[in-house]
Order: C-alpha cells, then structure tokens, then sequence
C-alpha cells in the first residue's frame, strides 16, 4: 500500500501523480507498488512540488508496519524515537501566537 | 447536537508495538490525544492505544489526564531511570480477573502444581526437559550454571569479552559495556512481560522460580525468552563498540522483537506454563452474588478492563 498526499501542489505534478495512483480526495493518492515504482513516482514529486509540500507513507516491514518521508515545509516534521517514527508538530511562529500564549500562562 | 464518540477500548497486545522510551516534557492530553509537548511548545502524538508499554525517562512529567487515557486503552507506563532501572509503574492497573489470580495463586501455593510450572518454564526455555526427580531448589542450581555458560558462549560467539553479568543498579554506567547493553535490553523485555502479564489477567508479583519481588512472575517468563531474544542483541551491539549503547539496543531489541513475533507469543505462553500445573481455572462460588450487568465481549486481552 503506497500513500502520498500533496498540498500547495502544481496542477501538472498533481495530473502526473493521476497518471498512476487514484486521487481518493484533493491531494491524496493511493495506490500499490513496489519499492522501484515508488522511488520514482517520489522522484517526480520532489522534482515537481514547487513551493508545495508533500508525505509518502507505504507499508513495510518495521515494527509499526509502514514507514513514512516528506519534502517541503510543513509544521508537521517526523520524530525518531529508537526505530519508531512519530511526528511533532511545531507551534505558530512567535509573531502569531505569543498573545494567545500569554493568555494562557496566566 | 454534536455525534459522541463511542468510549475508549483496549486492544490485544498481540497487535501493539512493543515500547516506547520517551524522555523530557508534559506529557498531556490535548483534543482527546496523548500528546508530549517540549518546552517549545512542540507537540508530538504519541499513539499510546498501539503501544504496549510506555518508557518514561528522566525529564517526563505526566498529567493526571495523560494517565487516564493511558489506563483506558490499557498502556502500562512505566517510569525508567537513567538505562531502564526502574523506578514505578503504573497506568495499566492489574487484578483485574479475581479468578485468574486465584489460579496463579493456587498453582504458586500447590507444591507439586509449582514444580510442574517450574519444569515447563525451563523445558520451554533450555528446549528440552530438565533432569526428572528434581526439586525446584535443585533445579534452581542447574539452571544458574547453565546460564553462566550461555553468557560465555553467546559472548565468545560475538567475540566480547565477558567476565559475570554483575551491576550496580543504584549507578548506571558503573558496569562494562556488555553488561550495560544487557541491563537495557532486558528493561525493554521486563517491561513488555509486565504488561503482557496484567494483560493476561495476571499478578506480577506471583512468581514461581523467582518470588518476594513485585515483578517476580515478570522476570519468570522474561527468562523463557531472554536467551533467545535480548541477549544475542545485547552481545551483538556490545561487540561493535558503539557511541550509544542503549540507543542501538534499543533499536535492535525492536526488530528482534518484530522477528520473534514477540507479542503475539507472550500471552500464549503463559497460559501454556500456568497449564502445565494442570489445575484447572477455578470456579465461582456458589453463594457468590451474581453480576449486577454482565461483562461484555470486548476486543482486548482479559485483564484489560476496557
């Protein structure tokens, strides 16, 4: 099982990834594939992404069965805890949230 | 009006990742997720429903919300020092099958249902019967020498050098290398056996070849797997000299882990040990009061309480 979901993405890499995965919603593709089909459908992602941001995840044989990469900014960054993959999720920059912060602090 | 999500279950352990060290920050419960936020605000998810027991490290702080999730979907938290020495745990509340207990408790009491039990561990553990006729004090004596000469030959086949398996769990770090490998190795092992064992239904602190500790029963079956799982990682990771013993134990222990199927052996097994002392899971009383709402079938392990 293969998945990419893409946002911010150009029009022509989002037909190009239709040519072989099945865009279940905006943005997300699914399909099966093997390792090599995957490597290159991910080459044509980070080649095509632009100023957009994508993930891959497929299943493989770790110990929480899948594995997952991703291109481009997001406030979404994968963690590595010891072999297992978690993701963080960062906070608004300074400039947008420290009211809301201090807010709360008090 | 807004739909309502159905109450939180536990799953088998069988279908979890085995654990999950983690070290420095809050952790909460943030939208009805378990969250670790560090001191920057960064969040990270932390899918304690899949986990099978959840290493807290030095630096974590847990809030009484994180431990009520953690205690609904039946994720043992376990509080780890520097290495894995133990400090406490909780957050996976056992006792909760009066009558598996009271089997575990009738076998450990029965003399002759103990010595049964006992043999099973060891023939499950050294793949072949023990010596008949023996007490457990006998057996105890073989056993000791046996695994002395499994270090030796696991550590000569790694090409380590080994001199005992002697630590000082009052100062990590005090020990050689090997020694370190193995004391992370087997805190990774202790940890999912504590959790498979009130999983099952099962009293930690009833043990059979190991008593008077509160994870006596927990270090029982981790010696029915030790020599077959951590050991070997533990020597092999040792051997190579590393720059982070316990990081690559670690990483190591879960693929074997993986290999081994691990979770999905555990609770088998200790059926299968307990089974050998052939007394059967006991009934309840007659006089008793009958359940007021009867138990449903839920997805999990037995001694989860859903």
């Amino acid at each position: 099982m293969l998945v990419i979901v893409v946002e911010n993405a150009p029009p022509r890499l989002r037909g190009r990834l239709a040519v072989w995965l099945l865009e279940i919603r905006a943005g997300v593709y699914v399909g099966k594939y093997s390792r090599r089909i995957r490597e290159m459908i991910w080459k044509q992602v980070q080649t095509g992404i632009d100023e957009g941001n994508a993930v891959i995840v497929w299943s493989t044989n770790t110990e929480a069965g899948f594995d997952f990469e991703t291109l481009g900014p997001n406030r979404r960054i994968p963690l590595e805890l010891d072999g297992v993959k978690l993701v963080s999720f960062l906070p608004l920059p300074a400039s947008q949230e420290s009211l809301e912060v201090e807010d709360e602090k008090m | 009006m807004e739909p309502i999500l159905p109450p939180l279950k536990p799953i088998p352990i069988k279908d979890r990742i085995s654990v999950l060290f983690v070290e420095k920050g809050q952790l909460d419960v943030l939208d009805g997720a378990f969250v670790l936020v560090d001191k920057n605000g960064v969040r990270t998810h932390i899918p304690v429903g899949g986990v099978a027991c959840l290493m807290l490290e030095p630096g974590t702080r847990v809030s009484h919300a994180a431990a009520v999730l953690a205690s609904r979907v039946g994720c043992l938290l376990v509080w780890v020092g520097e290495a894995g020495v133990r400090l406490y745990s909780a957050g996976q509340p056992g006792g909760a099958r009066a009558d598996r207990l009271l089997y575990q408790a009738r076998l450990a009491l029965d003399d002759a249902a103990r010595l049964k039990v006992v043999r099973k561990m060891y023939t499950l553990r050294f793949k072949e019967e023990p010596p008949a006729k023996r007490s457990v004090e006998q057996l105890r004596g073989i056993e000791g020498a046996r695994v002395r000469k499994m270090y030796d030959l696991i550590a000569r086949q790694y090409r380590v050098s080994w001199k005992s398996r002697k630590y000082d769990s009052s100062e990590w770090g005090s020990g050689d290398i090997p020694n370190r490998c193995l004391s992370s190795a087997t805190a990774c092992l202790y940890g999912i056996c504590e959790a498979a064992i009130l999983a099952a239904g099962y009293a930690p602190a009833v043990g059979f070849i190991h008593t008077g500790k509160p994870q006596s029963f927990v270090y029982d079956i981790a010696d029915i797997f030790k020599f077959e799982t951590v050991v070997p990682v533990a020597f092999r990771i040792a051997s190579r000299h590393p720059a982070q013993p316990e990081r690559d134990v670690r990483l190591a222990c879960r693929d074997m882990f993986r290999q081994t199927r691990l979770l999905h052996r555990i609770i088998p097994t200790i059926e299968e040990v307990l089974a050998a002392g052939e007394i059967s899971i006991p009934k309840a009383h007659e006089e008793a009061v009958e359940v007021a709402i009867p138990n449903k079938e839920e997805l999990g392990d037995a001694g989860h309480r859903g």
